[in-house]
């Protein structure tokens, strides 16, 4: 099984199948990226079209001395960013958060989903992003690092408050 | 999440070793460590509880569109289809553009540019400033003044080849010599008689623009007319910038019964430009002059008379002597006008403009190349230098002001995006 690195480099060499393969296996964490951070599951949808096709249309730009998928959750924060502030400075995800019934179907609904979207929603926004890039997208240190571009202790220590912050709020407190 | 301050593992590094990210050893130690430690097993299962329960944040599939129109895309072309050398190619080009994009390369480009002009042309201009500048001058401004005949004399020496100082062996960057006004030839008797009984009197000008093929010849030529047909020259202004035809501007004057010779040889000179001849008749201003000058002299002479014979008071006296010096001034000053009348008819004024037939000449000029690239360089190190200077200038004009604002207002400023950031 090629590696994502090696199928980045051979879609830039002209391989359709490389990039088939790679959005296959994108194609969900990459929606539901976009999922977990914006209200409407249609908005959604489109932005991960669209980080698909900054994909193709950037291809030549991507360098083998980053990971891929830094490179592509580059991509899609990239896009998040300029939706928040298209939309008025993160009014859309604030509202995704703050429990407001959304549509969608019945697993995003359930309870723990909403308590884990209000607690998520308490975070301060770099820590949140940090944390859910490590829970939801699995990037490691590094790779959080290389997306957000900020130092790996940073990302390290960050995510350790978010944690500790959202374990506050979710898990019971033992005496 | 409050740890025993005296515990070997902190729960940052149980998180980091739950997450796969704590270095090999200390992750090994730890793994040991847990076996042993219920408090960071506790924390252990915190952290996993914590991922499980958010894990239950779903989100539903994506709909089967997304595929379509991203796969659309692919094969609509907006994948990288190019020809393999194509694509090198673009790859190459966006390589510079992201490197010339990148503020710090460009700080280091120009780091290492100026770095190399310092250490290449700072030695060099110190050698240089160090040498002695004799015969170094860039720029040569030659005035020379003659007298009308020694310059003459010294011409005719040296021969057309050295008539003109700026001709191009010599190589002024600018060249003027300037004949003053020659004092007329002292005026003999027959001179200043009026020409009586030949007809009206005429005071002849005459002006020519030619084109000279051979300048050097032209411009010694023209002085050599003069003499030879009894005239002389009134000014002379002789022109040689670099890069530009070369001007000679001579008045002269020249018997006006030899007038017609003098042009006629001026003529062969070169293409006649332009040409133009005026006649000024000033018969009735001579008449006129010679009149009140045979009064006057009428008058003083009866003055004279009227001193030896009669006698009277002391004061009439004086009043006749008064008068008599009165008439003679006046008597001077119209001869001079006449003498000056005279001389204006019995001699044309002509005006020679002389310009050379250009070629422009391949090189440099006078300066030569390495001299500019030198002065170039001095003027660019003098440049920075008073960049440099003016910077500093105006660092410790402003700087402190700044700073001292810097500090006042950064605190709160730092505390009102702080309180923003959390808000957001």
């Amino acid at each position: 099984m090629n590696s994502d690195n090696q199928l980045i480099l051979e879609f830039q060499q002209g391989s359709r199948e490389a990039f088939v393969e790679l959005f296959e296996r994108y194609r969900e964490p990459i929606y539901g990226f976009f999922r977990r951070r914006l209200d409407y599951p249609a908005r959604a949808e489109e932005l991960a079209q669209e980080c698909f096709l900054a994909l193709l249309q950037n291809v030549q730009r991507y360098e083998p001395r980053a990971s891929f998928r830094s490179y592509l959750y580059g991509i899609a924060i990239h896009l998040v960013a300029a939706e928040r502030r298209k939309a008025g400075r993160e009014v859309v995800e604030n509202e995704m958060l703050d429990g407001r019934a959304m549509e969608g179907n019945a697993a995003e609904n359930n309870d723990a989903g909403i308590w884990v979207r209000n607690a998520l929603g308490h975070l301060e926004q770099s820590e949140r992003e940090i944390l859910m890039l490590r829970e939801y997208e699995q990037l490691s240190y590094g790779e959080i690092a290389a997306v957000l571009r900020m130092p790996l202790n940073t990302v390290r220590s960050r995510l350790f408050r978010a944690r500790a912050a959202l374990k506050n709020q979710l898990l019971p407190v033992r005496d | 999440m409050e740890r025993n301050a005296q515990h070997a593992f902190d729960a940052a590094e149980v998180m980091a070793y739950l997450d796969g990210e704590l270095e090999a050893r200390r992750a090994a130690a730890l793994a040991a460590h847990l076996v042993s430690c219920s408090e960071c097993q506790e924390v252990a299962q915190g952290f996993r509880a914590l991922s499980e329960r958010m894990l239950s944040f779903e989100v539903e599939h994506p709909s089967a569109g997304m595929n379509e129109t991203v796969l659309a895309a692919l094969d609509s072309g907006q994948s990288a289809k190019a020809p393999t050398a194509g694509r090198a190619r673009n790859l190459r080009a966006w390589n510079w553009q992201r490197m010339f994009a990148r503020p710090r390369n460009w700080a280091i480009a120009c780091a290492v540019t100026v770095a190399a002009i310092a250490f290449i042309g700072i030695p060099i201009l110190r050698r240089e400033r160090s040498a002695p500048l004799n015969g170094r001058n860039f720029t040569n401004l030659v005035t020379l003044e003659h007298e009308g005949s020694a310059f003459r004399a010294s011409e005719e020496a040296q021969g057309p080849a050295n008539a003109l100082p700026a001709s191009r062996g010599a190589i002024p960057v600018f060249s003027e010599r300037t004949v003053p006004p020659e004092p007329p030839p002292p005026a003999s008797g027959d001179e200043l008689k009026a020409p009586e009984n030949v007809g009206p009197m005429i005071v002849q000008t005459a002006s020519l623009n030619i084109l000279a093929t051979n300048y050097d010849g032209a411009s010694a030529a023209i002085e050599k007319f003069a003499a030879a047909h009894g005239g002389y020259v009134e000014k002379l202004d002789a022109k040689a910038q670099t890069r530009n035809a070369r001007e000679l501007s001579a008045a002269l004057r020249i018997p006006t019964k030899q007038l017609d010779a003098f042009l006629a040889d001026v003529r062969k000179l070169g293409h006649v430009e332009e040409e133009t001849r005026s006649n000024e008749e000033v018969s009735d201003q001579y008449v006129d002059l010679q009149a009140r000058l045979k009064s006057a002299r009428a008058t003083e002479q009866r003055l004279i008379e009227l001193l030896g014979t009669r006698t009277g008071k002391l004061q009439d006296v004086l009043e006749a002597e008064r008068e008599l010096a009165r008439i003679r001034g006046e008597i001077e000053g119209m001869q001079g006008q006449s003498a000056i009348l005279v001389h204006r008819v019995n001699y044309a004024t002509v005006q020679v403009d002389l310009s050379e037939e250009y070629r422009q000449v391949l090189g440099s000029g006078p300066i030569s190349t390495g001299t500019r690239l030198r002065n170039a360089a001095v003027e660019g190190f003098a440049n920075l230098e008073e960049g440099a200077v003016a910077l500093a200038v105006f660092l410790f004009a402003v700087g402190p002001s700044f700073l001292f604002w810097l500090a006042i207002l950064l605190v709160p400023g730092w505390f009102l995006w702080k309180r923003f950031r959390v808000r957001a």
